[in-house]
């Protein structure tokens, strides 16, 4: 990661012309060519950006960063503050939900949330397309797919029926069955899930964690 | 298709048929409105696919036809015309709606898209229209608006005695209303209504006498004179209420209904969220009402009120208090409490066919 402070002036030039007069500004020219310039102001949007791949051109005081599609970003620098180079090295990516992560832990933990007599087989069960959350297998045995969310949207159970596809395939799990699990199944999910033949179930977070509720309710 | 009718008449007939046009349909035809004129009627259709609200007008015929106008601009425009008659032609794609010096003409979309809507299925029974309406306006607030869970978001219609019992519960209270002495289900049939059908069919009841409804396996149909309701039925099972509504209470405390509403939504006025309860203490010597906010300042009102028990603060969600007071109807209401965590149950002095159970809510 490069990241240059300086009074520069930008002009871009392709599918429309734009230009950035002359003020203070930081560069980012990341480790895969992607180059952005930003203003003191905002959460992430640039003023202005070239994906990658692009090549960069350094000259004394201006820069030429072009792309194959023939878009080019000239910077031109009055005055460059602070020119930073840091290694980042591979990201490890986003972790995007620790609750749901927990739940997946939680049910694995007490399957019997999910059914009298549900026993856990494995968690993070796999398929030549990604591993499905829980493998168990129901009171009379029989193998059951869960798949675990936060909030169940139609994608997790479009999601939940790829995986199901995937392991009846399998002559140890012929006939498994599926279950989509969420805080919160969305009414859109509950009947795609039930024209599938997928079993739905909501779950408590505060419940499987053991924290009694605060809200008194009839039942 | 071309007729001439009375502003009035088609506005009401559009805006009672628009309430089952749903903001975000799931087929752009449903944002329409379906205009179907033969025999000197016009029928007005709007539908959701759960729910299909339609209503038929005598219309003066000239030519006839069927059409699918947008629900809201067609509303708006008769709406807003100047009183007297209106006339409405469509040739093509584009409906023409002229009113003294007005004239507007109004893309349609063609009928054949409209999707074809069961008919009613199930036979007809009839009841009192103006009761029915009364008992489903008591009921109807208590159902949940929360689209996940639908199964409270019904009311339930089951055989009590020898009447019809309506019930409805969001988990947080329970409204329950008999009417004794009508009897239009089989002792062990019970119906889940959407609540939603139930408000739409509240807001076309006026001064008719008479309601039919036609239950079907899978759905459920008012007839109102003209008018028409269909409703898909929810699949489910209620909970047992039964067991929720409390037997016995120690402390009643009996307010007169109308002050003790408005208290209540005076000192209301300083809650702007859904969580700020309102507390009650209950005493020999009245009720008092307050509210503490921690942003916007706090509430406080006394009245008079007969109490019977030992001094209890007990605090509620104003808005559901205020909900089951106004549905309870009469002078005088009775509110039966255990303790400060336990239901309370709300009748009225004149319906005691009216009972609604509610959960206070913990207050520090």
């Amino acid at each position: 990661m490069r990241l240059v402070v300086a009074r520069c002036s930008v002009d871009y030039r392709g599918r429309l012309d734009a230009h950035l007069p002359m003020a203070l500004r930081l560069i980012m020219v990341k480790a895969d060519g992607c180059v952005a310039i930003h203003a003191d102001g905002g959460a992430y949007k640039p003023l202005n950006w070239m994906n990658a791949p692009n090549t960069i051109v350094e000259d004394d005081s201006v820069w030429v960063v072009s792309n194959p599609k023939g878009e080019t970003l000239t910077i031109t620098f009055e005055d460059v503050m602070a020119d930073l180079h840091h290694e980042f090295g591979t990201d490890p990516g986003l972790v995007k939900d620790g609750v749901e992560a927990h739940l997946q832990e939680l049910l694995a933990a007490n399957p019997d949330h999910l059914g009298d007599g549900m026993v856990l087989v494995r968690r993070e069960y796999p398929t030549d397309i990604g591993p499905v959350d829980l493998l168990c297998r129901d009171a009379e045995g029989n193998p059951v797919a869960v798949e675990v969310k936060r909030r169940g949207d139609i994608d997790g159970v479009e999601q939940l029926a790829r995986y199901l596809e995937r392991l009846d395939r399998d002559p140890m799990l012929r006939g498994i069955q599926g279950m989509f699990v969420a805080q919160v199944v969305k009414p859109q999910a509950r009947t795609l899930a039930e024209a599938r033949g997928i079993s739905w179930q909501e779950v408590d977070y505060d419940e499987l964690r053991g924290i009694p509720s605060d809200e008194l309710r009839l039942f | 298709m071309k007729f001439r009718c009375e502003r009035d008449v088609l506005a009401e007939a559009l805006t009672s048929a628009s309430r089952g046009v749903n903001n975000r349909p799931s087929l752009p035809v449903l944002s329409g409105l379906l205009l179907d004129l033969h025999g000197g009627k016009l029928r007005v259709t709007g539908s959701d696919l759960d729910l299909t609200i339609s209503v038929a007008i005598p219309v003066d015929t000239e030519r006839e036809g069927v059409t699918v106008a947008n629900a809201k601009l067609i509303t708006d425009i008769v709406r807003s015309l100047d009183p007297g008659a209106v006339m409405f032609s469509v040739d093509d794609d584009e409906a023409s709606v002229t009113a003294g010096r007005s004239a507007f003409s109004v893309r349609t979309i063609a009928a054949t898209e409209f999707p074809n809507l069961p008919e009613p299925s199930g036979s007809s029974v009839a009841v009192d229209a103006q009761a029915f309406a009364a008992a489903a306006r008591q009921v109807v607030s208590a159902a949940s608006r929360d689209q996940d869970r639908p199964i409270l978001g019904g009311v339930q219609m089951e055989t009590e005695g020898e009447g019809l019992r309506l019930v409805a519960t969001d988990s947080y209270r329970l409204a329950v209303r008999d009417l004794p002495g009508v009897v239009i289900l089989d002792d062990s049939q019970s119906v889940l209504v959407p609540a939603e059908a139930l408000r739409n069919l509240v807001q076309l009841i006026n001064d008719e006498d008479e309601l039919r409804l036609r239950i079907g396996e899978r759905d459920l149909t008012f007839e109102l004179g003209e008018a028409r309701i269909m409703t898909r039925r929810i699949e489910g099972q209620f909970p047992n209420y039964r067991t929720l509504i409390p037997k016995d209470h120690p402390n009643k405390l009996t307010v007169e209904r109308g002050p003790f509403v408005e208290a209540v939504k005076r000192v209301k006025s300083v809650v702007r969220d859904s969580a700020t309860p309102i507390r009650l203490v209950m005493k020999a010597d009245g009720l008092e009402l307050s509210v503490t906010t921690q942003d916007y300042g706090a509430g406080f009102e006394q009245l008079d009120a007969k109490y019977e028990g030992t001094e209890l603060a007990v605090a509620f969600n104003p808005q559901f208090l205020i909900d089951g007071a106004e549905a309870a109807g009469g002078e005088e209401i009775t509110i039966e409490t255990v303790d400060n965590l336990k239901p309370a149950l709300l009748v009225s002095s004149e319906s005691p066919d009216y009972r609604y159970v509610l959960m206070p809510v913990r207050f520090p």
